[in-house]
């Protein structure tokens, strides 16, 4: 442990269950998203195998749809750390040239934040933006009604109509998947580098909540 | 012919019965309407009736622009009961320049009159070209005819992909600024006019909106598109027979091959089925006989608004994309992807490589 370290309690069981059920249902979406995109394997005479990752694509988006509303929920009325500020725009567009200018390499040090970086703010900012994007595409592109009340053309035709067809939809909805992968990856990486360069276990606390701090943070 | 002999003014029964078919397929006729409109067998009666009625049948009037005739021909091959004259004969074409016998000075006399008399049906075929001089029919520009005959018409059936959103003629460049009949007739139709989308159009369906405004004397209910909600209220994909080998993983990657043979799924070779919404799975065409699916032929979408353009090509998963800035230039969308994620490994591994002098100094603090 580096010195003036000390253990923070940094997400609470909620927060971690959370992120690894999104973590799961954005592998399971991604995964049977390419196969319905491109069938790259058949199935065996008695199988249902797009049937089956149609139904988890599906079923999928409705957890991570459901995560998504949790986690909104939490972020203003979690007792533990209800953390919307750190989210606000206008104070994080200030950080970012710094930020920048740390990951470049053209700075050593960065301003220490709370919980999220400015960075890291606006892409889990724009996460809960694209989840609603790919949901509003995905039910354009869903033939099919909810609970026999109303059709999802009824409802989210225009959507189609609106990007010029539903073959555009499928460009934008495959292109906002691929958005998340690039980020997603990025942001596997950068929890790996904090933990290499600060030894600050960051990626560990995902699983056991704690982490080690040298500072405060900057109060919001 | 039969015009020849006299039989126009004959009623309509007794002309099916000269022309081979009989009480009972007139009967079967309708009932197969009824069902197309989804109506119960009360109906059928009510069908009949309104059908006999000869002289009360509002007449249709059947311009031709744009196109390449294909609805005219996908209509005079319509076979059920077995007589194409059946179609005709319900519709009442005062006038179709492909298909009349007449032709000049007495046709033209009876194109007036229809329009002097107005309360005709309008057929539009094709579409319509909005640059003077593109489409001219006797010195006159196509979109000024249709514009002198649709204030008249009781109802415009724009029949066909080209008469519907421009289809063929209107795909990338359009020299002529080829437009579909609502967009040249403008908001002021608006619910009078029945896009009746697919190239050609299904001639079942053309009957059985015609039959639905002798019932009710209203138009179907229309989708966003302007097409009655009956007919193109589902996707292709969701009714195809071929669906159940999409649900199972079965599919034809090449064209030649066994699967092919065995009519798998042709979702790989491009069917658009899963993106167009129109009744082919059900109603088919040629009497019924098959549709291009059916035959083999993965959907093209022509029944979707733009299809030639955004459905192209015919036999890719997902249209090319273009970039704005790389004009001309179209990138599929599984390149976008892999290039925007290799540009990012790329990044990261610099940044990697960067960070190392990072973690040797971090080690020491």
């Amino acid at each position: 442990m580096p010195k003036k370290m000390q253990l923070k309690y940094e997400w609470n069981v909620a927060y971690r269950i959370e992120h690894w059920v999104h973590v799961a249902s954005m592998i399971v979406l991604i995964f049977t998203g390419f196969y319905i995109h491109w069938p790259f394997f058949g199935g065996g005479p008695e199988s249902q195998i797009m049937a089956w990752m149609r139904f988890l694509h599906f079923l999928s988006m409705y957890t991570l749809l459901i995560g998504l509303v949790l986690r909104i929920y939490m972020s203003f009325n979690s007792r533990f750390d209800a953390d919307w500020r750190d989210f606000s725009v206008i104070q994080n567009l200030k950080g970012v040239p710094e930020m920048i200018a740390y990951y470049t390499f053209l700075k050593d040090k960065h301003t220490e934040y709370r919980k999220y970086n400015p960075l890291q703010a606006f892409t889990y900012l724009s996460w809960a933006g694209i989840i609603i994007l790919q949901a509003l595409t995905g039910f354009a592109l869903y033939s099919g009604d909810f609970f026999g009340l109303f059709s999802s053309q009824a409802a989210f035709g225009w959507l189609n109509r609106l990007l010029g067809g539903e073959s555009h939809t499928r460009v934008w909805h495959f292109l906002i998947m691929w958005y998340f992968i690039i980020t997603a990856v990025v942001h596997v990486y950068m929890s790996l580098l904090q933990t290499l360069v600060k030894r600050d276990r960051t990626f560990q606390s995902m699983f056991t909540g704690y982490k080690l701090s040298s500072a405060t943070g900057k109060k919001r | 012919m039969r015009k020849e002999h006299g039989l126009a003014t004959r009623d309509l029964v007794d002309r099916l019965r000269y022309s081979g078919v009989g009480r009972r397929d007139f009967l079967k006729f309708c009932g197969l309407t009824a069902g197309l409109l989804g109506l119960s067998e009360a109906y059928i009666p009510r069908i009949a009736n309104a059908l006999e009625k000869g002289t009360k049948r509002p007449p249709v009037v059947w311009l031709n622009f744009a196109s390449d005739t294909g609805c005219t021909e996908s209509l005079i091959k319509a076979t059920y009961p077995n007589a194409a004259d059946l179609v005709l004969d319900i519709l009442s074409v005062d006038y179709n320049e492909t298909i009349m016998a007449a032709a000049g000075q007495q046709v033209e006399e009876i194109l007036q009159k229809s329009l002097k008399e107005g309360n005709y049906i309008l057929v539009i075929e094709g579409g319509i070209p909005t640059k003077h001089g593109y489409g001219m029919i006797a010195g006159k520009d196509m979109m000024d005819i249709a514009k002198e005959f649709a204030p008249k018409a009781i109802a415009i059936l724009a029949v066909g992909s080209c008469a519907t959103y421009g289809g063929v003629p209107a795909a990338n460049p359009n020299p002529s600024a080829i437009k579909g009949v609502a967009d040249v007739l403008g908001p002021a139709y608006k619910g009078k006019i029945v896009n009746l989308d697919l190239c050609p159009v299904n001639v079942e369906v053309l009957v059985a909106v015609v039959v639905n405004y002798l019932l009710f004397k209203k138009l179907p209910e229309l989708d966003s598109f302007g097409r009655p909600k009956t007919f193109y209220g589902q996707l292709i994909h969701d009714n195809c027979e071929r669906r159940a080998h999409f649900d199972a993983g079965r599919f034809v990657e090449k064209f030649g091959t066994e699967e092919e043979a065995l009519g798998h799924c042709l979702y790989k070779m491009g069917c658009k089925g899963p993106m167009t919404h129109a009744p082919c799975p059900k109603i088919m065409y040629n009497d019924r006989v098959s549709w291009c699916i059916k035959a083999g032929a993965p959907c093209i979408g022509c029944g979707e608004q733009g299809w030639t353009d955004k459905f192209a090509g015919f036999y890719e998963r997902l249209p090319g994309v273009s970039i704005p800035g790389f004009k001309g230039v179209e990138f599929t969308a599984d390149k976008i992807g892999l290039a925007a994620g290799a540009a990012a490994a790329i990044g990261i591994a610099a940044h990697a490589l960067g960070s190392t002098k990072r973690i040797k100094k971090g080690g020491e603090e």
